[in-house]
């Protein structure tokens, strides 16, 4: 069966960097494993995970009446009928879902935002930093099933973080830390130089602002083009608000809506 | 009582509306939401009428990230009014012709004639084929907006206040509100000014003028440093506002706003006087907030036996409105 067969929206024809749902769901959670201060949640998301394409997010409510706007969480996996989240708790509302239990139900609306492009990706490199790194799994396996060659690189702070490297399922996965007490001391940047990427790899980024200029400047330097998912504070999550733009060449673009992925050169990080 | 026989209909100056909820303006976003719906969405908006993001005679960048964060029981936002100018917005208006219900153009400006520019653009495009939008009910003039520079120098003036409205009110019949900010000492004297200029009605409250820090760094989180507080947060000190302007005011046709999630919120900005009531930030919890409150101001209403939700119309006040 094809994935638009299975797509419960077949009235559309699917975008080429995916549909975008605003209606919401409750998802129960079926599977919670904690790596350091990061936790992957698994969630029977039948919907969502049929339609989900790599690069989106999805807007999940934080339980509890203290809470009242949606925060935004890459897909990490959609396999199936379930879709899976990587939270890093770092406020109060993210705190909250990583601490999300087996057989609680959660409130998503999504997915949304528009994809990475796969179309005519050869080869690939995957570059993430920390909490960046969540969408790199659902591209892994998507570029897998296209026969694409995968290679990733991944930095993180400290060992504590790195832990989050065990929920991912990438052959040829690299890793490095800014502590030196996982894989490559130094900046995930740094590892980049040392992989030798041939000249028809793809470059895709996610990660802190710092780290995407850096990827940017490594690529322009190497030839590659590539692309980059941002992350920002969003209220909406669906485009009414223009509370998460960014800078691009193109102006101030969304990055729920136009985004979040942009092309890696269009990005202007201040 | 049955809630499904509560009247929900109000009257706002000539407008008829099916039920007392309108979207508060940059908070929804019709064109994005029917993109991302099922079924037709436009046709079904559960909106009585649909106030658009405030448009601006030529396009606006709108201020830099970040622009928006969760408070305690609320939020900030400095957006800068970012919109894509009349001439767009028209041709966005043309893609939802389908609506069934009225839009109420909102308005920002720097200059006095700005306002009055904008709505004479509508009005020409309007004049030249009405049949390509929807149902153009009106305008509400945000004279009110805390992220710009200069957005408030109109609204906490009566004077300022005035002029805006009197140029606007010579260029459209519709209806005309003007929203009103709550960043004043007193808003009466804004209101009243407004209503002797030629407003039929007032939208309030716009966002409070407010700040939040990054916590490590101590510096302001927002790129505009500012930005306007909403949400549950703000909810009394709105009532208060709309109380204090339909007691001063009686007669005029009020939109009150500011916090409501629930259906007994809106319910309490009728009871101090309002006749409709704008839903703001509920919209970004989620798709179902708009039906989730409409059913719940139907409930509230049938629970305490008012039949027709003008009933319910300014209880809280001392001497009704």
């Amino acid at each position: 069966m094809t994935a638009a067969a299975r797509s419960p929206h077949p009235r559309r024809a699917r975008p080429e960097r995916g549909e975008q749902w605003a209606e919401t769901s409750r998802c129960r959670v079926v599977a919670a494993r904690r790596f350091g201060a990061f936790t992957a949640l698994e969630l029977l998301a039948p919907e969502i995970a049929a339609v989900a394409w790599p690069g989106q997010f999805v807007m999940v409510k934080v339980p509890g009446s203290g809470f009242l706007l949606r925060r935004p969480f890459s897909v990490f996996t959609a396999r199936g009928d379930r879709l899976g989240l990587l939270i890093e708790a770092r406020g109060p509302g993210s705190e909250r879902l990583a601490d999300a239990q087996v057989g609680e139900a959660l409130d998503l609306a999504g997915p949304l935002g528009a994809g990475f492009p796969l179309e005519g990706v050869r080869t690939a490199l995957l570059v993430g930093g920390g909490i960046g790194c969540a969408p790199l799994q659902m591209l892994t396996d998507a570029l897998a099933g296209r026969g694409v060659p995968v290679m990733a690189a991944f930095g993180f702070r400290d060992g504590r973080q790195a832990r989050v490297a065990a929920a991912f399922d990438i052959e040829r996965l690299w890793v490095a830390t800014e502590d030196g007490s996982v894989g490559r001391p130094g900046m995930v940047s740094d590892l980049l130089a040392a992989l030798d990427a041939p000249p028809s790899a793809t470059v895709f980024c996610c990660g802190p602002a710092a780290m995407i200029a850096a990827v940017q400047r490594w690529a322009a330097g190497a030839g590659l083009r590539g692309y980059a998912s941002l992350e920002a504070h969003m209220a909406c999550g669906v485009g009414a608000c223009h509370g998460c733009v960014v800078a691009t060449k193109r102006g101030a673009l969304r990055v729920c809506s136009e985004g979040p992925v942009f092309a890696l050169d269009e990005v202007v990080i201040p | 009582m049955n809630p499904a026989a509560v009247d929900l209909r109000v009257r706002l100056g000539r407008l008829e509306l099916e039920h007392p909820l309108v979207d508060a303006s940059g908070t929804f976003d019709l064109v994005e939401t029917a993109r991302r719906s099922r079924g037709d969405y436009v046709a079904a908006f559960p909106y009585a009428a649909y106030v658009p993001k405030t448009v601006t005679l030529d396009a606006r960048e709108g201020g830099p990230p970040p622009r928006v964060t969760e408070t305690p029981c609320g939020m900030i936002n400095a957006i800068g009014l970012e919109n894509p100018g009349v001439a767009a917005f028209l041709e966005g208006l043309s893609t939802i012709v389908g609506l069934r219900r009225p839009v109420i153009v909102s308005v920002g400006g720097n200059a006095t004639q700005e306002y009055a520019d904008v709505v004479r653009r509508v009005e020409t495009a309007l004049g030249e084929g009405a049949r390509r939008f929807p149902d153009v009910a009106g305008y509400e003039l945000n004279v009110s907006c805390p992220n710009v520079p200069g957005g408030l120098a109109i609204g906490v003036d009566p004077q300022l206040t005035a002029e805006v409205t009197r140029a606007a009110r010579a260029a459209t019949g519709r209806l005309l509100l003007v929203k009103l900010t709550p960043n004043v000492t007193d808003v009466r004297p804004v209101a009243r000014a407004a209503v002797e200029a030629g407003a039929d009605g007032l939208s309030l409250v716009n966002t409070f003028r407010a700040m939040v820090l990054d916590r490590s760094s101590l510096r302001p989180f927002l790129g505009n440093s500012t930005g306007g507080l909403s949400g549950p947060a703000i909810k009394p000190i709105a009532l208060r506002m709309v109380a204090e302007v339909a007691e001063a005011l009686p007669g005029v046709p009020l939109v009150g706003m500011g916090g409501i999630m629930t259906g007994v919120d809106a319910l309490e900005f009728i009871a101090c006087g309002a006749t409709a009531v704008a839903v703001g930030m509920a919209n970004f919890t989620g798709l179902e907030a708009p039906r989730r409150i409409l059913d719940g101001l139907r409930a509230e209403c049938a629970a305490r036996g008012f039949a027709r939700v003008t009933d319910a119309r300014g209880v809280a006040l001392a001497r009704g409105a």
